[in-house]
């Protein structure tokens, strides 16, 4: 029997509760002091015990009557057997083969490998073998096939990887392909050093009934290695020319001290070399002497003297110049005083990104105007029209982000193409002077314009005050991170082509709103600015199993799509290669924007007649977590996946249905649920008859 | 002079409820026994005794009242007749203080504990002897002589303080567990009496009627007269307990979990047994026996010891 709800069997201890009631009530009798037993001691005591039987009786019913109780809430359900797997039949065989960086450490791989070969080749001509290779991932190196030789081969061919560990998606895998096996007897053999930060207890996996899991351990209890876990790149933009420092954090999980070359390349190049002594079980912090900010994306890594592990011996990063955010900024001929000054000046400030702002009148614009822009900004000016206007449409189109503020302009003037690329409708303007001027009442915090203000203190609207703003009425696909308190949207965004236009419905100065002013509006700006241009924080390295979006990361890309040139080609081909060659073709938008990063080096991304090595670097290292070598004792993950105590005994009945399945057929709860008042109503019957005869 | 049966009239008055709320024992036994005396329909005077002794020569100055003429007429001679001395009988009650005689308080219904009740009667036998001009005296035992005051004429208020104290004593004192026996106090007390004395023992008698009758030999073979009062409380004869309970003997302190709906008929079956084995076994020894509850009136206890008194007399 099992039991679905087994944690209400604790409820059991309420049977206590009846047999010290029990107790209680005979202590508590009436103590009568009586002359002499000199009579009472000549009796036979048979009466007396006869009570006492006749008590017990009631007892036994009461604690029948909750242990039903109790065992009908812990859902009690009969497993089916079927008749028991001998040791004799065909065999399902799944080898979960670890090929994840840890397992580089000291020859592990050699051995791995050599077991996965002893497991294979005990193959009958019946048996069927899978081999699933796995490290942050799984993934079925071999199909299931009876060929030993093949299953040899395809353990031949495996290779390490730079991930991290994580056991369940192997485990996953592998009771997927056990449980669609119709062969008798399955078994899985899991090889790796089981990296304790590999599994977490909330792994919920279960194997069919019968699956023997054997666990082939490679790890050791004491693993020493010097890792470099972290390297930081300080800016420095005081002098003439930006100056990086580079500093790498090295960890040492040995038992004693160990004393390591630490070198700093950059361009290919060795540029600095310190010796340093990581201390046992600690780290250690090594600062190299700043150097000069490369003209462009330049490989770097750290590296430290090689040891058991030599693939977290090193750790590669890019560095690449501060790239400002172009914004332009069209006002209109007869701009008001200061109408462009508090957003020019608002964006001027910070690094991280700066942002590079450009005034101009509309009448003075060009079609090379916006040639390598992010962000144009339509203060209170029509859309252009002409070639100026295509070309804008285009950049839109290839990547650009546009913000409109109408002001008092009257967009039905505007053109067909134009009002169909906004957002929103836009209508009438609402003065909220007469009421005080309205507030930003709704605010998207998950919309990454406002996330930033999502935590507690981090930006208050409700003091800005918008004493005009246009009527915005936003169209399909559009949406509204901000709206006034009367409901209006305040800012409406839609995406085009690989663009987006948004409209602010009242102005970016002093004229209609009070925004300007509060101290919310400088980070609102940037947010904003980025937001449109796209702008990603630039990462100087990434994990290997990384899925990098070519679309959120515009300074990968940049440089080789016409986003910046004035070309509408978005979704232009590019060629992203491998540390180890391996070519791919990838999009900045489209259907190849995403990109897994498995190796660890250096990916280049370029165009497609970029010359090799001419490329954008991305650096790729291992997961630092792989360098935490804790040892997980293999008994555990089985103890996990097995939960049932007859996992491992004969017997299959995976295909009965699931536990709540053949609980829900069977609704034994009900007839213990019948059972216990049943007996509640012999008990409480019983109990009278005992009360009136003893009264 | 034959006594006959007490006054129905002044039962209510003599119950022993009524009585406890008398604080003084001497009033209590003033009460009781006038109240008896006074409701009998005939006289109740006893011991005054009128019997010859001797004739004795006259001598001169002797009373010639006292002349004996019917023998100077025969004789011719002066004979003085004189008269056995009114002598006074020795009165000396004994009572069982064991915890035993505890038994039996109830507050909520007045009703007396054996031991109260056995300082009522011993209380009231005392007065009524002490009017009697008897020698009168107390003993109190458990498995040992705990108390006594000697016989004598002008003991009676150290009696009825004693008995008084013996009381009050009983509400206080913690109990000392321990079977009470009657054998070694009973012979001790023989000893102690020189003169031939009316005994009254007042016990619950919890022990066998053999062990009693040779307690009681020690008394009887000097040659004492004794009476003995067998009291009981009515649960004790009844045993009208209805919910199952602790018991505790009061005499050992031992428990014993009991259902009195079972047991009731066999105990009430061995006490018969027993109060109809001290009635047989001390009647044999010449001794008058009589069983009492405590809630039966003090005057019932009064009449059965002046049939008792009246049949000693007549044996004398």
């Amino acid at each position: 029997m099992s039991f679905l709800a087994p944690a209400f069997l604790a409820g059991l201890l309420a049977i206590a509760v009846p047999v010290i009631i029990h107790l209680i009530h005979r202590e508590r009798k009436v103590v009568i002091e009586f002359p002499s037993f000199m009579f009472l001691e000549r009796i036979p005591y048979r009466s007396v015990r006869r009570q006492k039987i006749r008590h017990l009786l009631l007892l036994l019913l009461r604690c029948a009557a909750i242990a039903m109780l109790v065992t009908a809430f812990a859902r009690p359900f009969f497993q089916r057997r079927q008749a028991p797997i001998t040791g004799t039949g065909a065999r399902e065989l799944v080898i979960l083969l670890d090929h994840s960086a840890s397992m580089g450490y000291a020859g592990r791989w050699e051995k791995a490998k050599d077991a996965a070969k002893r497991a294979a080749s005990g193959l009958g001509a019946t048996d069927r073998a899978t081999l699933v290779v796995f490290a942050g991932d799984a993934m079925v190196a071999s199909e299931p096939m009876a060929r030993p030789d093949r299953i040899v081969a395809a353990i031949n061919a495996a290779k390490l990887t730079a991930e991290g560990t994580k056991y369940a998606p192997a485990l996953k895998l592998a009771s997927q392909i056990v449980s669609a096996s119709s062969l008798p007897r399955r078994e899985v053999v899991v090889i790796s050093d089981f990296q304790k930060i590999g599994w977490a207890s909330r792994n919920e996996i279960g194997f069919p009934k019968g699956t023997v899991i054997t666990p082939v351990d490679l790890g050791g209890p004491s693993a020493a290695d010097i890792a470099v876990s972290q390297v930081t790149t300080d800016r420095d933009s005081t002098g003439e020319r930006d100056r990086v420092t580079v500093a790498a954090r090295l960890i040492n999980t040995g038992s004693v001290p160990k004393a390591v070359g630490v070198t700093l390349s950059v361009g290919g190049r060795d540029a600095q070399t310190k010796n340093a002594t990581v201390p046992a079980r600690g780290a250690l912090q090594v600062a190299f002497t700043s150097i000069a900010v490369p003209s462009g994306a330049t490989k770097g890594s750290v590296r430290v003297t090689p040891d058991s592990l030599p693939q977290d011996d090193v750790l590669n990063f890019t560095i690449a110049p501060d790239e400002a955010v172009p914004v332009l900024v069209v006002e209109p001929a007869s701009a008001r005083q200061n109408q462009g000054l508090y957003l020019s000046r608002a964006l001027s400030i910070g690094d991280r990104p700066s942002f590079r702002v450009d005034q101009k009148n509309v009448g003075d614009l060009t079609p090379r105007d916006f040639e390598g822009r992010a962000v144009v900004v339509l203060d209170e000016v029509d859309p252009p029209g002409g070639e100026v206007g295509k070309r804008l449409r285009a950049a839109i189109d290839a990547g650009l982000g546009l913000i409109i503020v109408p002001g008092t302009n009257r967009a039905e003037t505007w053109s067909a193409d134009w009002r169909a690329l906004l957002p929103a409708t836009i209508g009438q303007s609402v003065d909220r002077t007469t009421d005080a001027g309205g507030t930003l009442s709704s605010l998207d915090y998950a919309h990454p314009i406002f996330e930033l203000f999502n935590a507690p203190r981090s930006g208050d609207f409700s003091t800005a005050r918008f004493y005009r703003y246009r009527a915005l009425v936003p169209l399909t696909g559009a949406t509204s991170p901000a709206r006034f308190d009367d409901g209006s949207p305040a800012l409406v965004e839609r995406a085009a082509g690989a663009g987006k236009v948004l409209i602010w419905a009242s102005s970016f100065d002093s004229y209609w709103t009070n925004l300007p002013l509060q101290p919310v509006f400088l980070p609102f700006m940037h947010q904003l600015g980025k937001h449109a241009g796209r702008y990603a924080d630039p990462r100087p390295w990434y994990v290997a199993g990384e899925v990098v979006d070519l679309s959120r990361h515009g300074e990968l890309t940049a440089p080789f799509t016409n986003s910046r040139a004035g070309s509408a080609d978005s979704t232009r081909e590019l060629r992203l290669e491998s540390p180890s060659g391996a070519r791919d073709r990838v999009t900045a938008s489209g259907p190849n924007h995403l990109v897994t990063l498995h190796e660890q080096g250096f990916y280049e991304i370029g165009g497609r007649d970029t010359p090799a090595g001419s490329g954008r670097p991305i650096a790729v290292n291992v997961d630092p977590a792989e360098s935490n070598l804790s040892h997980l004792d293999p008994q555990e993950i089985v103890a996990a996946v097995t939960s049932d105590s007859g996992q491992r005994q004969a017997g299959s009945d995976f295909n009965a249905g699931t536990p709540q399945d053949q609980e829900n057929r069977q609704k034994v709860w009900w007839y213990l649920l019948l059972g216990a008042l049943f007996l509640m109503a012999v008990e409480t019957a019983m109990s009278n008859r005992l009360s009136r005869a003893t009264s | 002079m034959t006594a006959t049966a007490p006054p129905q009239q002044s039962q209510s008055f003599l119950d022993p409820s009524v009585l406890a709320r008398i604080g003084n024992l001497e009033l209590l036994a003033k009460v009781v026994v006038e109240g008896f005396i006074n409701g009998l329909h005939k006289s109740p005077h006893l011991g005054a005794s009128t019997d010859f002794a001797e004739h004795r020569a006259y001598m001169p100055g002797d009373d010639i009242r006292k002349i004996d003429w019917k023998l100077w007429a025969r004789s011719d001679r002066y004979y003085l007749k004189e008269f056995e001395a009114d002598t006074n009988t020795n009165f000396l009650a004994i009572l069982d203080v064991s915890p035993s005689m505890r038994f039996g308080a109830q507050s909520e219904d007045g009703r007396v504990s054996k031991l109260t009740y056995a300082c009522y009667l011993a209380a009231c036998l005392t007065y009524f002897s002490s009017l009697q001009r008897d020698r009168v005296g107390v003993a109190t035992i458990d498995h040992d002589i705990v108390d006594i005051v000697p016989p004598s004429a002008k003991h009676l208020r150290r009696v009825l303080h004693s008995l008084d104290r013996i009381e009050r004593s009983a509400r206080d004192a913690k109990v000392t567990p321990g079977k009470s026996t009657l054998q070694a106090p009973l012979r001790k007390l023989s000893e102690m009496l020189r003169r031939r004395s009316i005994v009254v023992l007042i016990s619950d008698f919890y022990e066998d009627p053999d062990q009693v009758i040779n307690a009681l030999s020690h008394v009887r073979g000097r040659g004492n007269d004794v009476i003995v009062f067998h009291l009981l409380d009515p649960r004790e004869i009844d045993f009208s307990y209805t919910d199952a309970s602790n018991f505790i003997d009061m005499e050992t302190g031992t428990k014993m979990p009991v259902i009195p709906e079972y047991l009731r008929q066999q105990y009430r079956e061995l006490v018969k047994a027993h109060t109809a084995a001290l009635s047989k076994r001390i009647g044999e020894t010449r001794a008058d026996y009589a069983l009492f509850d405590t809630s039966k009136p003090l005057d019932q206890a009064l009449f059965s010891y002046l049939v008792a008194r009246e049949k000693f007399s007549r044996v004398r």
